[in-house]
């Protein structure tokens, strides 16, 4: 447009530094011991958080840590593999829009009024409560979320490819090891990679169906706040972004189309 | 007859796509099919193929009806408009894929697949992956991958209508050369009645999911419907009024 | 002699993970919600006396559903115009800085927040006691917590509203980004310039029109969102109204038994509510696709 350059440089350099400070505030809320009202800096700087941490024998955090990692692994392995192959045979379907649309279902309900709605199921089949009910509940959404993903994927040149495999004397097996799995690689890595932090944010709805006996990393960010232990919710906080800016790190076009 | 398809029917809901298809192809030649787009001749080759079911008929191929059989133990290959190469593979393991499929030895892949790319003129690009091709080296890899694991039927739906005109009559003399040399016995699908003259030993015309056979070529062009008339008649007016 | 047709059998794999997606998601989804519906009125669960209307009659008679509607569609209206607008103005501004520099790579930061740290953060920039008071009282522009304007748990949710912008805004501006490219919105403008359209009038009337036009559907998908989130105005919101998320967690966590019912009829509305928006969205999408 037609202002200076250098407004438009300094603009630009505004809005990322303000991109970055969350990240830079919870760095420093991590590993400020005290900060009263009105000082501007940190009073004390501690490293202890991050000592507990690496306690894992007594550490509460480390514990969490493992239990949502599992747990988002799990949701993530299972909702890829499913939606990927539930996807495929939504897309050849001859009834394909009306049936894509049950994909987008859970998209509707928000995950605190989802699991208002189905607590009771999950009660009546003793999953609430239970590792393994979380893990199903999160899948709903997660799975949901591959399948409108793997709708855009399975095109009809995949369509045509795989007829192409079969008069060529493929096998289903042969179909899937030499052509559809290698050309899905990416697509899968990113699915499940989404799927995984679909899971590992997931608040409401893990509350709702773990019933506090599932503590994952976004309840623990949640119960330091209600402790007012602002160093440890800090700390907490910053493991939730690890992953993705991880991968933000390693990789970002890649991360944009996830997103 | 090497192909014999007898009262073909195939319904899309309640919209009737084939209406009784008749048609028999002696071995090693190659019968066009003209028709517009949406007559059908892309569903009649795909019901061949085994991709779609027919909802009645029979198909023979070489004396053995295959109408139920699974596509992959019907060697009839279908070849789509588009190359369709795999976008993971290069020229060379694009043609050898349905030798690997079969587990055929290195070995013996790596010299037919070398002769295969040898006698389609790419040589130089086996390496290469589908996206460094030119659109006629894409349409000759899908070839030879096709005609490495030697069908007994190729069923082409329009090849070459993506292709520029010079790169078109090129593929259609490297088909016609090929076809002989491999003894193939095809089904070419076209729009362009040029290209049906060109590339069948005989002709049909197919029009709302009903296929007219012609006993010859000359009876074809007879035919007012062929639109070969149409067609005389404009380029003769057109020599007539250049001096 | 036809032989049976083994074809069918290629889709085994994929019927059955169609049929585990179903059994999985959608039938326990439509299950809940028939059964919501039933306890609502009085068919189903501990109260199921027999038929009443009694819970739909005082949550719609209430003005705390309505409060709470309006709440939430207020927050997401803004939160949708406000990331839109501040999307185009950085997707057609700073251009060449989106795309390149220190922004290009910044804007991805806040998508790696979760809403629950976002509001977390949030909170300590804007509270009484936060880093932006601290600023005004180091400039010397307020006297001390109490003497900050009131920016979290607010009357106009602007705490909400800020911590959602801040997480939307980055996607909305890497999204028309994009668009400009795919939608080859700078050959449309320089075709608008040379036809004799001012630079504001080839913005107005061409690449802004274009953008937001490929936009709608994300746009709707945002609005659904925000609309139903939970844990931003859980830290920043106030006690009453409260966004529909947290009324219906609030509702249901009561130990009055009669409220149960009343935090599944706020479920139900708020899902009638998201469907009808949903069915725009992709209705649109639909139509953007040609299909």
């Amino acid at each position: 447009m037609s202002r200076a350059p250098w407004v438009r440089k300094a603009l630009a350099l505004v809005f990322a530094a303000l991109c970055g400070l969350p990240v830079a505030l919870l760095l420093l809320l991590s590993l400020a011991a005290r900060w009263p009202y009105p000082r501007i800096w940190p009073q004390e700087i501690r490293l202890d958080p991050w000592r507990d941490l690496l306690d894992v024998a007594h550490g509460d955090l480390a514990r969490t840590l493992l239990v949502s990692f599992v747990l988002s692994s799990a949701v993530a392995l299972v909702a890829t593999a499913l939606s990927y192959l539930a996807a495929k045979r939504i897309a050849s379907h001859r009834n394909r829009a009306r049936l894509s649309l049950l994909a987008y279902a859970p998209y509707v309900m928000s995950p605190v009024v989802l699991g208002v709605c189905i607590l009771y199921l999950y009660l009546r089949l003793g999953l609430a409560g239970t590792f393994w009910g979380v893990a199903l509940a999160q899948t709903i959404f997660s799975t949901s979320f591959g399948v409108v993903f793997f709708l855009g994927f399975w095109t009809e040149e995949k369509r045509a490819l795989e007829d192409l495999v079969r008069t060529l004397g493929g096998t289903t097996w042969q179909l899937y090891a030499k052509v559809l799995l290698p050309i899905s690689r990416g697509a899968l890595g990113l699915c499940a990679f989404q799927t995984f932090l679909i899971s590992w944010f997931q608040y409401g709805l893990t509350v709702l169906i773990g019933g506090g006996a599932v503590r994952t990393l976004p309840m623990k960010v949640f119960d330091y706040i209600n402790e007012a232990n602002l160093s440890y919710a800090a700390l907490a906080s910053l493991l939730l972004v690890l992953p993705p800016v991880l991968l933000l790190w390693v990789n970002r076009r890649l991360f944009l189309r996830i997103v | 007859m090497f192909l014999e398809v007898q009262r073909l029917a195939k319904s899309f809901g309640s919209r009737p796509v084939l209406c009784g298809v008749d048609l028999s192809v002696p071995r090693e030649q190659t019968f066009a099919i003209l028709g517009r787009s949406g007559c059908g001749k892309t569903t009649l080759l795909k019901v061949l193929a085994g991709l779609e079911d027919p909802d009645a008929g029979t198909i023979r191929l070489g004396g053995e009806e295959i109408t139920g059989l699974p596509p992959e133990r019907r060697r009839a290959l279908y070849l789509y408009q588009e190359p369709l190469l795999f976008p993971h593979l290069d020229a060379f393991e694009n043609v050898a894929f349905g030798l690997r499929l079969r587990r055929t030895p290195d070995p013996e892949v790596r010299a037919r697949v070398d002769s295969m790319l040898a006698e389609l003129e790419l040589v130089s690009e086996g390496r290469k992956l589908p996206h460094q091709l030119s659109g006629g080296q894409r349409q000759r890899v899908s070839f030879g991958r096709a005609l490495i694991v030697e069908p007994a039927l190729l069923l082409l739906d329009e090849p070459f209508s993506s292709l520029d005109g010079e790169t078109r009559t090129a593929m259609q003399t490297l088909f016609k050369r090929v076809a002989a040399a491999h003894s193939i016995t095809a089904l070419f699908v076209t729009h362009s009645l040029k290209e049906a003259l060109l590339m069948g030993d005989s002709i049909g015309l197919m029009r709302d999911g009903t296929l007219l056979t012609y006993p010859s070529k000359d009876d074809f062009l007879r035919d007012p419907q062929s639109g070969a008339d149409a067609e005389i008649a404009f380029w003769t007016s057109l020599q007539r009024s250049t001096p | 002699m036809k032989i049976s047709a083994p074809r069918s059998s290629k889709n085994r794999l994929e019927r059955a993970a169609f049929a585990l997606f179903l059994v999985v998601a959608v039938v326990p989804i439509a299950a809940s919600l028939v059964y919501a519906f039933l306890y609502t009125i009085g068919l189903a669960g501990l109260l199921g006396g027999g038929f009443t209307g009694r819970s739909w009659s005082r949550v719609l008679g209430a003005a705390e559903l309505w409060r709470s509607f309006g709440l939430s569609v207020a927050v997401a209206a803004s939160v949708v115009a406000a990331a839109t607008a501040g999307g185009l103005g950085l997707a057609l501004g700073l251009r060449d800085e989106v795309r390149s520099g220190p922004l290009s790579s910044a804007l991805y930061l806040p998508l790696a927040l979760p809403f629950s740290v976002a509001g977390f953060v949030t909170y300590q920039l804007l509270a009484p006691t936060g880093l932006l008071s601290r600023l005004a009282f180091a400039l010397g522009w307020v006297a001390g917590p109490a003497d900050f304007p009131a920016l979290t748990n607010d009357r106009f949710s602007i705490g909400i509203v800020v911590a959602h912008v801040a997480l939307a805004l980055p996607f909305m501006t890497l999204l028309f980004t994009e668009l400009h490219g795919s939608e080859r919105i700078g050959i449309f403008t320089a075709l608008a310039r040379s036809l004799g359209a001012s630079p504001v009038q080839a913005l107005r009337k061409v690449a802004v029109p274009m953008l937001l036009r490929r936009a709608a559907t994300p746009m709707l998908l945002l609005f659904i969102v925000v609309l139903g989130s939970y844990e931003i105005p859980l830290l920043l919101g106030r006690q009453a109204p409260q966004m529909l998320s947290v009324l219906t967690y609030r509702k249901w966590q009561r130990f009055d038994i009669l409220e149960k019912p009343e935090a599944f009829v706020v479920a139900l509305a708020y899902t009638v509510f998201a469907l009808g928006v949903l069915g725009l969205a992709l209705r649109r999408s639909r139509l953007e696709n040609g299909a």
